[in-house]
């Protein structure tokens, strides 16, 4: 009698226990939305403000522009939209700020026409709050059509490949451009990519053939198709997703909005990883069976 | 009719190719300067591509319009959405400093691509609860990878698991890297062969039009 009585209320038991297993896969989306919304929120109003490591890739693009004797011209290429702001904005910010520390030249352009806008105004107004002068310390030279063959053409020859910068002054007539007449007169580029063209153009069309130092930065879903590149040489570090734009604001001791972003990524990422574990847990309490016969 | 639409342009195609693959090998100033004429050629193509793109897409929205087929309106829409945008940028002149235009772009083009871009993390967290299950070994090997990189990726695991971004570094240099070398040497040479048999006239797809 005892022994049957097991036996029902654990068959009663297994039976619960599948039920709810197969409810709780199919939760509302609704509900996750709501945590993502929460966990997003609360560490941007109450942040944590823990550490960030830098990783080797990080450091190695810091230490080649510390590396850049006062006056050397490097060339930002921001190749994104405003779709891929929130991980590039805060990059190119920092990069920019580094490079104006340094008292180095930069040149500023774009392969894609969506982030023209976006691109200027990061360049007006990081040379705003450092005292940079348009033309003599930054040239700002906008999108060019073409892609691959811009950089081609830039390669061979820059005032032919833009003949106005972005407020339409004859290139060949800014002082910043008097000593550059190609690509192989700039001693580092760097591409802030958010797919093609971007990175993989600028070294294939770019570096390779015109022989100047090349890093990269991309979104962080594009980051491990770069990898092999560190490792031949191709491009010399690269700053990955939101957290290398954090890695790049914690080595220039500045408090910028990557690193304001990092705790709420930090709680999101935990998120995730939490509805992983649970959702398996729910997929071998039961659910697996309920989703085999469904 | 033959030669103008296949004969010519495998000939110009085969010309072109040889040439400017032999180019690269021979750094004399004519052969330079043939790469620099060609290439602000190529600049030039590539502005009225963009013509022939606009163009293309305003003729596949516009019949979408006539024959009333599913989502129509997302078309009016489109159709709007660039003429509003030429009308203000031609009454700009361009400018997108302290102008109209320059308002269009920042409060509607960026708000609207930044809030596309940041709804992906809801649907990722989402299609994580919903699909990523430890079904087959290859599964769970992928499922602990992912969750050891989400983990040494962030300060908080960094700060909760010692070691964890070490963790993540080595599975992004070692075991990433090698894949995506595999990937990217397939793709190399993918892309060798497909220009070879461009080159040589053996691939024609891109003529369109299908069969001779």
């Amino acid at each position: 009698m005892a022994v049957t009585l097991c036996r029902l209320l654990a068959t009663d038991y297994w039976f619960v226990m599948n039920d709810f297993a197969s409810r709780m896969l199919r939760l509302d989306r609704r509900l996750i939305f709501l945590l993502i919304t929460v966990v997003t929120f609360l560490p941007l109003l109450y942040p944590f403000g823990l550490p960030i490591r830098v990783s080797p890739e990080v450091q190695k693009i810091y230490d080649y522009v510390e590396s850049l004797p006062e006056g050397s011209v490097v060339l930002l290429s921001l190749d994104f939209d405003p779709s891929s702001k929130p991980e590039l904005y805060p990059m190119s910010v920092a990069l920019l700020r580094h490079a104006f520390r340094k008292h180095l030249k930069v040149m500023g352009m774009t392969l894609w026409i969506t982030g023209t806008g976006m691109a200027e105004s990061v360049f007006s107004q990081v040379a705003q709050e450092s005292g940079k002068e348009k033309g003599t310390d930054y040239a700002f030279l906008g999108y060019a059509p073409g892609g691959a063959n811009v950089i081609i053409s830039m390669g061979q020859d820059l005032y032919a490949a833009f003949p106005t910068d972005y407020y339409g002054v004859k290139t060949a007539d800014l002082p910043m451009l008097k000593e550059v007449r190609t690509l192989r007169d700039v001693r580092y580029t760097i591409s802030l990519s958010a797919g093609f063209p971007g990175l993989d153009t600028w070294y294939v069309y770019g570096k390779e053939k015109y022989g100047f130092e090349l890093g990269g930065g991309c979104t962080a879903v594009s980051a491990p198709r770069f990898y092999p590149l560190i490792d031949t040489g191709q491009i010399n570090g690269l700053l990955g997703g939101l957290r290398g734009a954090a890695e790049y604001e914690t080595l220039l001791d500045m408090k910028g909005k990557a690193i304001a972003g990092m705790d709420a990524q930090s709680a999101t990422h935990f998120l995730i990883i939490f509805l992983i574990m649970v959702c398996n847990l729910f997929y071998f309490l039961g659910g697996q069976r309920r989703e085999q016969r469904g | 009719m033959i030669f103008w639409k296949r004969s010519l342009p495998v000939l110009l195609t085969f010309i072109l190719g040889v040439t400017f693959a032999l180019q690269y090998y021979v750094p004399h100033p004519a052969s330079e300067a043939l790469l620099s004429e060609v290439s602000v050629w190529n600049q030039i193509i590539a502005g009225f591509a963009a013509i022939l793109g606009v163009t293309s897409l305003l003729q596949v929205h516009y019949v979408k319009i006539r024959r009333r087929e599913p989502g129509w309106g997302y078309s009016t829409i489109l159709y709007l959405s660039m003429l509003i945008t030429l009308v203000v940028g031609l009454w700009s002149g361009g400018e997108s400093e302290n102008s109209a235009f320059g308002w269009l772009y920042s409060y509607v083009l960026v708000a609207l691509s930044s809030t596309m871009f940041s709804i992906l993390a809801f649907f990722i967290a989402s299609a994580a609860y919903r699909t990523f299950r430890a079904r087959s070994t290859e599964a769970t090997v992928l499922l602990i990878a992912a969750a050891l990189v989400m983990i040494g990726r962030v300060p908080l695991g960094e700060y909760l698991i010692s070691g964890s971004g070490q963790v993540s570094d080595w599975i992004m240099t070692v075991p990433n890297t090698a894949a995506q070398r595999g990937i990217l040497i397939g793709i190399s040479l993918g892309g060798i062969a497909t220009s070879i048999k461009i080159i040589f006239g053996i691939e024609r797809a891109y003529l369109g039009g299908g069969r001779e």
